[in-house]
């Protein structure tokens, strides 16, 4: 539909996703974060004690990227994957994200957050937890980055 | 409060697709330092939240659903590092993180689903671990 730019800046984006952790706060008293979220979504499922607010605030993540997609380019089911995508055959690629996303979610959990738990949430309110992982994750993704790039000859 | 976590959750994923978040390349060419945009978006998100979190704790905001606000705030524990680092290993390889992985399956994409498959696993593990040792779940946030 082309109804969104190609990509919102980050001066107009950035500040929202303030006022979103803001929102959440000062609306239900809750804190902004996908791992809790992922993992009492979990629980939901598996028929055990879970927080639904939790629940909630994944589904919303759902809605709102899938109609920003729509709103975009549509929702077009695709194996694109960037240049990760190019330069790794399909067959590799798949168990490499299915084990990258396990490193992740193991970290972030073990972490008590990620991106937005500790990264936007957890800074905004200054917490000496939130600093410190931020800090780490940032360090951590930026070196490895730096070696992938190394040890692929360039080429990611 | 499940409502505003909705329209909140709705507005944050919304954002994360409108910003290209969700795109390997644009957060491998951060992670790569060719492009600040996605640092200063997160600046700009926490130095638009920052004060406007400190202003409603100071004037002892009642919130409508959930009582007095009260923002967390937790000492650093080793936990928080060491799975900080790991988690950042992962984001490198990725390049999408937890919300923005869930975006990509949004706008459709099969190999973000390869990735979510991967962070429910990770966390459940991860839960799984904490549970048998009678450790209280990581809730940082």
């Amino acid at each position: 539909m082309d109804l969104l730019p190609d990509r919102l800046a980050w001066y107009i984006a950035g500040p929202l996703m303030g006022l979103c952790v803001v929102a959440l706060y000062a609306l239900a008293n809750k804190p902004l974060g996908a791992t809790t979220a992922y993992s009492e979504t979990i629980s939901f499922f598996r028929r055990r004690p879970f927080e639904a607010w939790r629940v909630w605030l994944f589904a919303g993540f759902i809605v709102g990227a899938l109609i920003a997609s729509i709103l975009r380019d549509g929702f077009s089911p695709n194996l694109d994957y960037g240049k990760l995508g190019t330069e790794v055959p399909l067959g590799l690629l798949i168990p490499i994200l299915i084990g990258a996303g396990l490193v992740m979610g193991f970290g972030a959990r073990w972490s008590g957050g990620c991106t937005s738990g500790h990264g936007l949430r957890g800074c905004s309110s200054l917490s000496p937890a939130s600093l410190a992982a931020t800090g780490t994750f940032m360090a951590t993704a930026v070196a490895v980055t730096a070696v992938l790039h190394v040890a692929t000859g360039g080429s990611l | 409060m499940n409502r505003a976590a909705l329209l909140v959750g709705a507005a944050f994923g919304f954002l994360v697709t409108a910003a290209r978040l969700s795109d390997y390349q644009v957060i491998h060419d951060m992670l790569r330092l060719r492009e600040p945009d996605v640092f200063l978006l997160m600046a700009s998100a926490i130095a638009v939240a920052a004060p406007f979190l400190v202003i409603l704790e100071r004037r002892r905001w009642r919130t409508p659903f959930g009582g007095q606000l009260k923002v967390q705030r937790q000492p650093i524990a080793r936990r928080n590092v060491l799975g900080a680092a790991v988690f950042g290993s992962g984001w490198a390889i990725a390049g999408t993180c937890p919300v923005p992985a869930i975006a990509m399956v949004a706008g459709g994409s099969g190999l973000g689903l390869a990735v979510t498959a991967g962070l429910f696993g990770g966390i459940a593990l991860r839960d799984a671990i904490d549970r048998k040792a009678g450790r209280a779940p990581s809730t940082t946030c």
